[in-house]
């Protein structure tokens, strides 16, 4: 089929919006059950909007993230600070392991300053709970995987994807 | 293949109305349903989401489709066309695309494949209508998809007042006095059945 040359810029930076990307593994020696993680999910979508808030963004897009773990996928976001957070999602069982995904678009500030904020939000709560961020991959994908397989298989998918 | 978009600006449902119509748009199996979701944020999230409900979802990461990667998209309405033959394909574009161009780009695929043209569905969250459209840059991309809308459904009215319901109704009718408007909550399905017969009966 014909091909079309596409634009370099997309439209939305006409308009002053960034997006930034990230995937991360968090690991603790202690496991979390779904409620805590939900919680620290939460406190971080509303961190990572404070920090853009604070870099002069003129609102929040949206902040979504997209936490898979051995036991099941969480999720949380958040459209501004005065929105408040949203969590859904269980897991069977608590985790030591989780392998998060964020995806940060903001109105008014440049995407190096979304970067800084979304980075810091996670590192900030994360640490906040015992967490260490043990892998970090920009704009990685967890894409292709066959949920049918073992649970270790699952983990060793999870750990390809984060793989420089 | 009819393509129907569900746009609007970030964070006013469009994933979660996605998941309605499509699951009602299929009718247990008896309408093939694609689905297409883009985002700019280069980590598909909402793709991701949809794929956990039980459904076949195309993402498309790394750009937006009405401008960057159209011809992305348009490949992509191809590739469903030769591969899976759906009636219809519903498009979530980014938060930040603007509706028209969205129906150019997927005209694109028409040179190769038979499509028709749906109805631009765009979303307008009843929660901050003064923080979407009064700002500077910002106002004037949401009101670009508002006045291209042909079908405006203000989101998330269960939890709002009708008030603010009604603000929201008067404030998008300035920009668009055409539009039939819906007053739309996805997870009480208020307003669903509506966006569902419109796509089915809408004629180019």
């Amino acid at each position: 089929m014909a091909d079309q040359q596409d634009q370099e810029k997309g439209c939305y930076t006409e308009h002053g919006v960034s997006g930034y990307g990230v995937a991360v593994k968090l690991t603790r020696p202690e496991a979390m059950n779904d409620q805590a993680i939900k919680k620290m999910a939460e406190a971080m979508m509303l961190a990572i909007a404070q920090k853009c808030m604070d870099r002069g963004a003129r609102t929040i897009g949206h902040i979504k993230s997209h936490i898979r773990t051995e036991a099941g996928t969480l999720k949380a976001d958040t459209i501004g600070l005065p929105h408040g957070a949203y969590s859904s999602g269980s897991l069977e069982y608590p985790v030591k392991d989780l392998y998060l995904a964020v995806n940060s678009i903001i109105s008014g500030i440049v995407e190096n300053e979304v970067k800084g904020a979304t980075l810091e939000g996670i590192h900030e709560v994360a640490e906040g709970q015992g967490f260490t961020v043990a892998k970090e991959k920009e704009h990685a994908y967890f894409d292709q995987f066959d949920f049918t397989t073992s649970k270790q298989e699952y983990v060793r998918q999870l750990e390809e994807m984060l793989k420089e | 293949m009819k393509i129907t978009q569900i746009a609007g600006f970030l964070g006013c449902g469009k994933t979660t109305l996605l998941l309605r119509l499509s699951k009602k748009l299929s009718d247990g199996g008896k309408r093939k349903v694609a689905l297409i979701v883009n985002e700019i944020g280069e980590i598909p999230v909402d793709g991701k989401i949809i794929e956990e409900s039980g459904l076949r979802v195309k993402d498309i990461g790394g750009g937006c489709i009405c401008c960057e990667i159209a011809s992305t998209f348009a490949k992509t309405i191809y590739n469903l066309y030769k591969d899976f033959h759906p009636e219809h394909i519903l498009v979530e574009p980014t938060g930040v695309a603007v509706p028209h161009q969205v129906k150019l780009a997927a005209r694109m695929s028409g040179r190769d494949a038979k499509i028709s043209i749906g109805p631009a569905v765009v979303l307008f969250d009843a929660t901050r209508p003064a923080e979407l459209l009064d700002m500077d840059m910002l106002g004037q991309l949401v009101t670009s998809q508002v006045k291209d809308a042909d079908v405006l459904a203000i989101s998330k009215v269960d939890i709002v007042s009708e008030d603010q319901v009604q603000e929201a109704i008067e404030r998008v009718r300035q920009y668009n006095p055409t539009a039939e408007i819906i007053q739309l909550s996805s997870f009480k399905e208020w307003g669903v059945d509506r966006i569902i017969e419109i796509i089915l009966d809408w004629k180019e």
